[in-house]
């Protein structure tokens, strides 16, 4: 039995996929395909399955994403394809993740191996990070023949996919599989490496930077209190235990109002934490946190306020003061988590980055072997972005090396 | 992606794939069956050409279709009869098809009301550069009873007209033969002794698929009236795989080739014709509802099919299944199985037990408190039918038991069917 924290959400069976494989409209010229920043091509796919052909569908979703099964799970589905999807000129958008998840399951319960290594070209391409843009960019450098050595910091791969994103949303067990079928293509994951300050890279053909936003920011009033977590570190602390973690609190604050918040909200309640409070401050109307996250987040029974910012904090009482009303509130707590936001550092990588990410279009630097991806090239900060950037940067760094011939 | 050899040979003639277009509006002129090519089909059986005197005027609307529940195209009715474009107009096509698509393949539908008719387009079709001959013996709507099923039904007629066009052609030629008959082996029999090489089927079906209740008119109505007219789509399957069934276990016609029709939409519709003895694989009625873009699905799910089975060629599964359909009195009537009713996956609606109350033999016991049905052995006969009305799956083949007074042992009993289980759990 898996836990209230562990429990993800049910998946469909063959007949009830049919039924909503049959909702499809089967759109020529599809607007869910064009809306997927990764190319996944939904509406390839669900025509596979409409006619019968789950392997067809699963060759589809692989080959255009490496981390399929994963983007099943955790794509904000209602700001791309489905948001595109003609369905809702009649009612809702096809479930499009769900088809995909399904999909994904079939493709590993029949142990399908779809992705092909290229022919040995002899170079050789060093990623740092094991996060989704690394992945994706070392199956798709290993499908045109290149070597690839991942670095990673941390002692397993993933990076947000592993010590990010709540189990029950994304069960370690998928990430496994997804970085599986990528070292299974040949790529080498060098654990607990930090480059920059542990080595350098010099006998590689060429680097790709891709180490995402992976610090937790803080708030200096926050500095050094020991009721104070940060988000990501909390989250991290939970997934790694399989929610399992002593001293459960009876209750928390919650400090920020993005996705991050509402997963470590929501990652609360699941630990039977009686108050959650999120308190955020941005206003509902200009809400960051997606519609369906915060849906979820309300439903799973947390407090969120509105419209606050903290202004003292005396260990584990915190004050808060409305932006613009004329009101205050004082709470005391068992935690603080802090959801405020996450930083890159790209100390001595030879990639520069401002507000978050690098300050050009594309994914070259100035020095021709350093490339970047991810999380710190410009565009959505969300794992299907860091598919479509790791894609991408593939493709430049074939067309750099080897002008894109084979 | 998976990349297998999906080539046949059929009627001496190469075809890179199984897949075909079969005579119809999807394949009536040039645009069409260049971009189908594109898209990967194999070849066409371009829309039927008629001789120059027969004048076509077609109705509108002419076409209806059968639904179910939430389904639509479950079948589907057409009043059309043969190409709108002139004769020129197809040679032409024809004619340029075969000089920008030289690995495709080709195949001119031909129509006549006398043999000289039939004569003659042999001869235009095959100096225009179609590699190989159909013989339309089966439309069911033509306003000339010279033309079409009724012809298709007469023995006599089939095999004169087909001496006719074997005179007017040395290229490899199929009959297509109509499925309105008892009996498709006569007039099989006759095309061949007339010179065919082989066989398509099936035509549509005759029928009346829908009355307009208020107007008290079949549809589509045309100017206050309809006609029975020919029927297809994922409906008629199971009657073509009949006739392909019959055909390929008659006396004499047991390497007969055929080229399967009726109701042909995925890759599963594909491999049971194929097991059932079809060489090539003729389509429209999906084609129509969905455009050329499935044969996408039905080359790749076949592909993957052929690997699961491990076979390297289509040819070794061409006929397979035939000789495992038998005639009724040859069937094993010595035992009965029972359903096993699985209650982890049972939700209980009871679509079990009313359909085994109302539908068969009053053999499940509802539980009214807990929801749970479970089956009555004593009344039971093992019809299976609850089977396929469960939504969920629950209910799958269990204990086979011999019938009293006859021998055999039940384990030796072969029902496993991966019809009874789902993909997915
Ligand atoms: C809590 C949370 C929930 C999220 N939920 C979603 C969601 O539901 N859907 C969605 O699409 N997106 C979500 N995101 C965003 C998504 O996870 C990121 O956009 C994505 O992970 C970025 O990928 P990346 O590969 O650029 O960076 P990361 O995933 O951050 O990976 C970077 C990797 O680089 C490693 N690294 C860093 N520096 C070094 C170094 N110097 N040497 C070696 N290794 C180094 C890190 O350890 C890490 O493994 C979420 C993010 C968080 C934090
Ligand atoms: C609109 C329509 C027009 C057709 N016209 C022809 C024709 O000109 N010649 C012919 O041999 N068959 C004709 N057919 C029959 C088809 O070629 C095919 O035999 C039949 O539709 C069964 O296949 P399906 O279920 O894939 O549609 C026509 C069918 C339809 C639906
Ligand atoms: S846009 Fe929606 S309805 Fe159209 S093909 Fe895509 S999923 Fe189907
Ligand atoms: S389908 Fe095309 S040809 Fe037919 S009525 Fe509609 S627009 Fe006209
Ligand atoms: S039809 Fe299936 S789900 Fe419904 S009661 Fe019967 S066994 Fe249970």
């Amino acid at each position: 039995m898996s836990t209230k924290y562990e429990k993800e959400a049910p998946s469909y069976t063959m007949t009830t996929v049919m039924e909503e494989a049959a909702r499809c409209l089967l759109c020529h010229d599809a607007p869910c395909s064009k809306a997927c920043p990764a190319g996944t091509d939904p509406a390839r796919f669900i025509r596979s399955v409409r006619f019968r052909n789950l392997k067809g569908a699963a060759e589809t979703i692989r080959e255009n994403n490496a981390m399929g099964a994963i983007c099943a799970r955790v794509c904000p589905t209602e700001k791309y394809c489905e948001l595109a999807c003609s369905r809702t000129g009649i009612d809702c958008p096809i479930d499009i993740g769900g088809i995909q998840r399904f999909v994904t399951d079939y493709e590993e319960q029949e142990k399908m191996d779809i992705l092909r290594k290229g022919d040995s070209n002899g170079l050789n391409i060093a990623i740092v990070g094991s996060g989704p843009a690394g992945l994706q960019t070392a199956a798709t450098l290993l499908q045109k023949g290149y070597a690839v050595d991942i670095y990673e910091k941390n002692e397993k791969a993933g990076g947000y996919l592993r010590y990010g994103i709540p189990e029950y949303r994304l069960p370690d067990e998928i990430v496994d599989v997804e970085i599986n079928r990528i070292v299974n293509l040949g790529a080498e994951i060098k654990y607990n490496v930090t480059i920059g300050k542990d080595v350098t890279m010099a006998d590689h053909d060429a680097v790709v930077v891709a180490v995402g936003a992976s610090e937790a920011k803080m708030l200096p009033m926050f500095e050094g209190n020991p009721y104070v977590e940060t988000a990501v570190d909390f989250l991290a602390r939970v997934k790694e235990a399989k929610g399992d973690i002593d001293n459960i609190p009876a209750s928390a604050v919650v400090v920020g109002g993005g996705d991050v918040a509402m997963d470590v909200a929501t990652t609360l309640k699941r630990l039977d934490v009686k108050n959650v409070t999120d308190l955020v401050y941005e206003e509902f109307d200009e809400f960051k946190a997606s519609k369906k996250e915060l849906d979820a987040t309300q439903k799973a029974g947390v407090t969120i306020v509105d419209g606050y910012v903290p202004t003292d904090v005396d260990g584990n009482t915190v004050t808060f003061k409305h932006r613009h009303l004329d009101s205050e509130m004082t709470i005391k707590t068992d935690l603080i988590i802090l959801a405020v936001g996450q930083q890159v550092n790209t100390d001595n990588l030879g990639v520069d980055t401002d507000h978050g990410e690098v300050q050009h279009a594309g994914y070259k630097t100035d020095d021709e072997k350093v490339f970047f991806t991810g999380d710190i090239a410009q565009g959505d900060k969300t794992v299907v972005w860091a598919v479509r950037k790791g894609k991408a940067v593939a493709e430049e760094i074939d067309q750099a090396l080897l002008g894109g011939n084979k | 992606m998976i990349s297998k050899d999906l080539s046949v040979e059929f009627l001496g003639v190469h075809f890179e794939n199984p897949f075909l277009l079969s005579s119809s509006p999807v394949d009536n002129c040039y645009e069409m069956c260049a971009k189908a090519f594109d898209e990967g089909w194999g070849g066409v059986v371009f829309k039927t050409i008629g001789p120059k005197h027969f004048k076509i005027n077609e109705v509108s609307p002419r076409f209806d279709e059968l639904t179910k529940e939430g389904t639509p195209f479950v079948g589907f009715k057409n009043m059309e009869q043969i190409a709108e474009h002139s004769l020129e107009e197809n040679l032409h096509d024809l004619r340029h098809l075969k000089d920008d698509y030289p690995n495709k393949v080709v195949i001119a539908s031909i129509m006549g009301t006398n043999e000289e008719d039939w004569e003659t387009l042999a001869q235009l079709v095959t100096e225009a550069g179609a590699d190989m001959i159909e013989m339309n013996l089966s439309c069911p709507q033509m306003t000339s009873h010279e033309m079409g099923s009724d012809v298709g039904t007469n023995p006599e007629l089939v095999k004169k007209y087909c001496t006719a066009v074997k005179r007017g052609s040395n290229l490899p030629m199929m009959a297509k033969m109509t499925p309105n008959i008892t009996d498709m082996v006569p007039a099989a029999k006759a095309s061949m002794d007339g010179g065919a090489d082989g066989i398509a089927t099936i035509n549509t079906v005759k029928s009346v698929a829908n009355i307009d209740l208020d107007r008290k008119v079949g549809l589509p109505i045309v100017n206050g009236k309809s006609s029975i007219s020919g029927f297809s789509g994922k409906a008629v399957k199971p009657i073509a795989l009949r006739f392909l069934q019959q055909l390929r276990t008659a006396a004499g016609l047991e390497q007969l080739p055929i080229s399967g029709i009726g109701g042909i939409e995925t890759w599963q519709d594909a491999a049971e014709f194929i097991l059932m003895g079809a060489t090539t694989l003729q389509v429209t009625t999906s084609v129509m509802q969905y455009g050329y873009r499935i044969v996408e699905d039905m080359k790749n799910g076949l592909m993957h099919y052929m690997e699961d089975q491990h076979v390297e060629h289509l040819s070794e599964l061409i006929g397979v299944a035939n000789k495992n359909i038998v005639p009724a009195e040859d069937l094993d009537r010595d035992y009965k199985v029972y359903p096993k009713i699985d209650w982890d996956k049972c939700i209980g609606c009871g679509r079990c037990y009313i359909s085994c109350f109302d539908g068969a033999h009053q053999a499940i016991k509802w539980d009214i408190k807990t929801r749970r049905p479970s089956i009555d052995t004593s009344k039971c006969v093992g019809c299976h039918l609850c089977n396929l009305v469960c939504p969920v799956g629950a209910i799958t083949t269990g204990e086979v038991v011999m019938k009293p007074g006859t021998k055999g042992n039940p384990e030796d009993i072969q029902i496993e069917s991966s019809r009874l289980t789902h993909p997915v759990q």
